[in-house]
């Protein structure tokens, strides 16, 4: 392999590393927000919804430009195939172990949303309980492979992360709402708008409903 | 969702309601189409819609693409025309 390293490079991994925990973050506690029917007043639940998809894109795209990096950078020795199996890196091995298998279970959890309307929506959401796993798995890659993560700075960052997480998680737990959680006041039209059909109304002519493709 | 290509005909949006959970994310992205009962639950609106109402079905597509339990289609109501 052609011996290619730079500087900038190795910056950009670290810096790259901490924007996507921090945007991993972000995203766990979107997705809390949105299990336990969070919003409906000031903020639409919905929009917490596509918040929390659309910034788990933007922490995706950092996660490939922190192992692309990595990979590309000959100062350590960790191959494209150490970003995917645990254990074949030399340098560092247990904690891009670590990162790996996060990045694995991260990939499964991606990769299940996009296909979610082909697949069941039971096994999506099993898929995504995974997401807690690949949580810690970064946590700890964080902790054990960081540069920056044992001085004062980047180490509020990870233990500030992981505080915030397993706040959100015992809150996602314990203050879980009914199946469902009432109306929400966001809608802007007033709920005369539509009215239900009555059962013991006379049944007007029924549509001959085709089922959706699958 | 992409399902609906012409013009003609009407659609209906349909809930599964095994699959609900009332999230409630379907009345904020199409009220026109969605209220939902004080539990949350969804009540949609029974009536073939045209397809030729291109907003309503704008918000039909947001709402089963916003559904975190993928409960929401929409489906073709055949009754008008017959495809060839």
């Amino acid at each position: 392999m052609i011996a290619f390293t730079n500087t900038y490079l190795w910056y950009t991994t670290r810096a790259t590393g901490i924007v996507a925990l921090l945007l991993l973050t972000l995203v766990v506690v979107l997705g809390a927000l949105v299990s336990n029917r969070i919003g409906g007043t000031f903020v639409g639940r919905f929009e917490l919804n596509e918040l929390h998809r659309s910034v788990s894109m933007v922490a995706m795209l950092f996660l490939f430009m922190h192992i692309l990096t990595t990979v590309v950078d000959s100062y350590v020795s960790t191959g494209i195939i150490s970003a995917f199996v645990p254990m074949t890196s030399a340098y560092k091995t247990i904690p891009i172990a670590i990162g790996a298998v996060g990045f694995d279970l991260l990939l499964s959890v991606w990769i299940s949303s996009l296909l979610k309307v082909r697949i069941k929506n039971e096994s999506w959401r099993f898929i995504h309980w995974f997401s807690w796993l690949a949580y810690t798995s970064a946590i700890v890659h964080a902790y054990m492979a960081g540069t920056d993560t044992h001085d004062e700075a980047g180490l509020l960052v990870v233990a500030g992360c992981a505080g915030l997480v397993l706040i959100v998680a015992l809150w996602r737990y314990f203050a879980r709402p009914e199946r469902a959680a009432g109306r929400t006041a966001l809608s802007p039209l007033p709920r005369a708008k539509t009215i239900p059909q009555r059962i013991d109304s006379p049944p007007r002519s029924a549509p001959t409903v085709k089922p959706r493709r699958r | 969702m992409g399902v609906v290509r012409r013009r003609s005909g009407s659609f209906v949006l349909k809930v599964n309601p095994i699959l609900c959970d009332g999230f409630g994310h379907c009345h904020e992205l199409a009220p026109e189409l969605v209220d939902v009962d004080e539990w949350g639950y969804p009540i949609v609106v029974s009536e073939p819609v045209p397809l030729s109402n291109s907003g309503l079905l704008q918000s039909a597509r947001y709402a089963v693409r916003g559904c975190p339990r993928q409960a929401l289609s929409i489906e073709r109501s055949n009754d008008t025309v017959k495809p060839q």
